[in-house]
């Protein structure tokens, strides 16, 4: 089953972030709970946790990238 | 907040006690001789001849205060004079233990600290030095006056006449003072012997003397600040701020090479045991001894020690030690000095407060009875030498008296020949070159993921199509903001820059977001939440040749730096007769949606003080061009920064944000758009309502409104608003503060003055109302709205229009006024 990362809600009046730093590449293992990137908005840095464990199966936005909040950025296959 | 501290609940959950580390009480017993033989004869002569002269120059202005005369001069002095007879031993034995590059802060009672260190600095001297020092000053104008009329056989000699002249010409408030009389008796300095501002307000040169030991540790110097107060300064808020700033632990577990260790700040209480006609042991504060409050600070307990201050060479030793410790990066440290006042507070104090028998029982204490006694039975001196040099003192006073009163020799400014003058004095008026140097960096500003994502955006904020950019796609006012700041921080190492989240959080919004990454801990920190601490620090820190970039999280909590804005940061430059320099930037944000504490607009408080200057810059090309500026004056700016506008883009400036650097001089209002019929000046984020509502009424009614950007409001150039008023015969001012008092009354009464006949109507000013900032929700009917604008403007300027009054505000200014509301 594949479990996608979503550009978290970040307040109300973000509608979209830049991911800055992916620390797992295509293929690694991840653990629910570890952290995956960090996004920033105008005015924060935040880390994004995996939503799941398993393995990176896709990245689908690149670093400097900007992504709408909920846009898929990564899907996780479970192992 | 700084990951590499991790908070171990291993650490802090296990049962204990803590074990306070003792606090020493006169411990002090090196016998007479062995200080002879380490000293020298002449060395604890000195000691005698300067507390000598201490006392005498106190008997001076005490004697004028109480008969009007001293000797055979009689003289009527006016202005104060807090005497600090019977604390001579703690002023003198502290000079005697630091160097002309050790800086003093006093307070207002430092007469004798003043003269103390002088007399120390001239000691050390070389006479090389000392003549550069007095030529320097003021073209040389005192020293030749002092060599006319106060002639002396040697260099050191002329110069403590020098000394003597410049603090009594002072006090006295003459041209030729040390301070063109700007200072007085509470505020006199002279830098070049390491004697800087005394203060009077209590307790208050503890930030600054913090900030000064800031700079001098960041500047690599082998010298110590000293923070001079009385054991009433221990009842300061801001004091223990001050203390805390110098102890943070940060400078221990985060600081790198050179800059570890706490701040060499000597924090040096004379303990008179009154405050004004409070006893402080036993009535008004909790501590049984002084010397127990170093407990609270730090686990070194601030090298604590309570010191007897009627024996000279007791605090002579303790300083000496303390300096030591500091030196090597052991700071902060604090002496309680023990030194009875045998006179009152000031000339109109009664001793209502303490018995005879106290008094009495503690004369047997007096330092310079007691000292002099001793150097007698060790044979130092003979009975005669001591009468000797008493005789030598009074008439050096007197010499001195007489010079200083002598309008020929010490003539009064003259005010009536130029009236601004003291005006002149309020501002350097002067900026730094752009700069241009190389510093240190953690790694290189490219490598910012903020600075990558800032290089991708827009520079203007409104597309090809006419829509507005969103904040990740176009440069914001917070990134104006950061380019202004970014630039200075990497080219000149003098500029410093804190405030409680600045560090890693990058600013509670984020406009230092990037900069943790760059920047060393001792070019951007986090500070304690202490904002009195901030501001006092940022204060010593420029008056010892630095420059701070320092934040207030909320303008809102500019009441807890209250004096340290209006007192010290707003003064020094011109209390010092134009000396010293303030470059000082603070920043502000004026908050929204969070309701009466969170939420006002105090420009109207600052602006109101005199030696501030403000600015409230409503768009990206503004803020980062006139924060450019205020990191490049040499006058203390402070910046307000509205939260509601951090993610506005570019809208108005063709060609948007340049990525160069850029200034915008201070006190330049900024025509937004054009128009004939009617002026509105806005203040800070009215700008917006303002635009807004020139749109409607140009659609609707046909009025033209020409809407002009305050942009600053000191300094302010009426000349554009002048003309514009001119052309249109009505005015509109908005602005979110509170109107009673604010500025835009002030604007308004000044337009009424200078543009009468050109007015069809009077000034309108539309500001908020009387009462609190209410909360989000509720937001729209406080803050003056298009809506609000456009009915009032049309409603009141062109009722011709016949147009409906939409907005909130009809209600009856008269009536609210008498409701103080």
């Amino acid at each position: 089953m594949d479990t996608p990362v979503l550009m978290p809600q970040l307040g109300n009046e973000i509608s979209e972030a830049q991911i800055d730093a992916w620390f797992k590449a295509v293929g690694d293992r991840v653990e629910k709970g570890e952290m995956l990137l960090t996004i920033t908005t105008p005015k924060i840095a935040l880390e994004v946790e995996a939503p799941a464990s398993g393995t990176l199966k896709e990245i689908l936005v690149a670093p400097d990238e900007l992504a709408k909040v909920g846009a898929t950025l990564a899907i996780i296959a479970a192992s | 907040m700084p990951k590499a501290l991790a908070v171990e609940p291993a650490r802090f959950r296990r049962k204990g006690q803590l074990d306070l580390k003792p606090i020493p009480l006169h411990q002090y017993d090196r016998p007479l001789a062995t200080e002879r033989q380490r000293r020298g004869d002449a060395a604890l002569k000195a000691v005698l001849r300067h507390m000598l002269v201490v006392r005498e120059f106190e008997a001076m202005l005490g004697s004028f205060k109480a008969k009007g005369s001293y000797q055979d001069i009689a003289f009527a002095y006016r202005g104060p004079a807090h005497l600090s007879i019977g604390q001579e031993g703690a002023a003198v034995g502290q000079a005697l233990a630091l160097t002309p590059g050790d800086h003093i802060f006093g307070s207002h009672r430092s007469h004798g600290e003043f003269i103390a260190k002088g007399l120390s600095a001239i000691a050390q001297l070389s006479a090389h030095d000392l003549g550069t020092i007095m030529e320097g000053h003021r073209g040389g104008a005192l020293l030749h006056s002092v060599e006319r009329h106060l002639a002396a056989p040697t260099v050191p000699a002329l110069a403590e006449n020098f000394l003597l002249l410049g603090l009594l010409a002072e006090i006295f408030m003459r041209d030729n003072g040390f301070n063109r009389g700007m200072g007085g008796s509470m505020h006199a300095f002279f830098p070049p012997f390491g004697i800087y501002p005394n203060n009077a307000i209590v307790g208050a040169s503890a930030g600054i003397a913090t900030g000064a030991a800031l700079r001098k540790k960041l500047a690599g110097e082998a010298t110590i600040a000293v923070a001079n107060g009385g054991d009433g300064s221990t009842g300061c808020g801001p004091v223990f701020e001050a203390m805390n700033f110098a102890a943070m632990a940060q400078y221990d577990t985060l600081w790198t090479d050179q800059n570890k260790g706490g701040l060499p700040v000597l924090y040096f209480f004379s303990n008179n045991f009154y405050a004004m006609g409070g006893q402080t042991i036993g009535e008004t504060m909790g501590w049984d001894r002084l010397s127990r409050i170093g407990a609270a600070i730090n686990p070194q307990g601030m090298h604590a020690e309570t010191v007897d201050g009627t024996n000279p060479l007791a605090v002579a030793d303790a300083v000496q030690c303390q300096r030591a410790r500091l030196l090597a990066g052991e700071g902060p440290a604090l002496l309680d000095v023990e030194c009875y006042r045998s006179a009152g507070h000031s000339t109109t104090d009664a001793n209502v407060y303490r018995s005879r028998e106290e008094i009495a029982a503690w004369e047997v204490f007096d330092p310079i009875a007691s000292y002099a006694a001793k150097l007698v039975a060790e044979g130092v001196l003979g009975d005669s030498d001591v009468q000797a040099l008493r005789d030598e003192v009074a008439s050096l006073m007197a010499a001195v008296t007489r010079a200083a009163i002598d309008p020929k020799i010490s003539p009064m400014i003259d005010i009536a020949a130029d009236p601004t003058l003291i005006g002149r004095l309020m501002f350097a008026n002067a900026e730094i070159a752009t700069p241009t140097g190389t510093v240190p960096l953690l790694a290189q500003p490219e490598t910012s993921a903020r600075i990558r994502q800032d290089a991708k955006k827009a520079r203007f904020g409104v597309g090809a199509d006419g829509t507005k950019l969103s904040p990740m796609r176009a440069i914001t006012l917070r990134d104006g903001l950061f380019e202004a700041i970014l630039h200075h921080m990497t080219r000149d190492e003098r500029l410093i820059a804190y405030g409680e989240e600045c560090r890693e959080w990058g600013g509670a919004f984020g406009v230092y977001r990037g900069l943790s990454d760059i920047l060393p801990y001792q070019r951007l920190f986090n500070s304690p939440i202490s904002e009195a601490a901030i501001v006092a620090t940022a204060v010593g820190h420029g008056l010892e040749g630095g420059r701070a970039l320092i934040e207030l999280m909320y303008g809102d909590f500019i009441g807890r730096a209250g004096d340290e804005i209006f007192n010290q940061m707003a003064k020094w430059h011109a209390m010092s007769g134009g000396v010293l320099k303030l470059p000082v930037v603070l920043r502000c944000s004026v908050g929204s949606k969070y309701g009466a504490q969170h939420s006002q607009d105090w420009t109207a408080l600052v602006a109101h003080i005199p030696g501030l200057k403000v600015v409230y810059p409503a768009t990206p090309y503004d803020a980062k061009g006139l924060l450019a500026s205020a990191l490049s004056s040499e006058d203390p700016v402070i910046v307000f920064e509205s939260q509601r506008l951090y993610d506005t883009v570019e809208q108005f400036h063709a060609g948007g944000v340049p990525a160069d650097y850029y200034r915008i001089p201070l006190g330049e209002p900024d025509i937004k758009r054009d128009g004939d019929d009617v002026t509105i000046l806005t203040i800070g984020p009215s700008l917006y309502a303002g635009v807004a509502a020139a749109g409607e009424m140009a659609s609707a009614y046909g009025v033209s409104a020409e809407v002009i950007d305050a942009r600053s409001l000191v300094p302010f150039n009426y000349d554009p608003l002048i003309a514009s008023v001119k052309k249109t015969g009505r005015l509109a001012i908005v602005s979110e503060a509170s109107e009673r008092g604010s500025f835009a009354m002030t604007l308004a009464a000044n337009l009424t003055r200078f543009a009468f006949s050109s007015l069809k109507a009077p000034p309108r000013v539309i500001g908020t109302p009387n009462w609190i900032v209410p909360g989000a929700e509720m937001e729209t009917s406080y803050f003056p709205q298009a809506d609000d604008i456009v009915a009032i403007v049309m409603g009141e300027m062109f009722a011709e229009k016949n147009v409906n009054r939409r907005g909130l505000r009809n209600w009856d200014d008269r009536e609210l006024a008498r409701k103080a509301l």
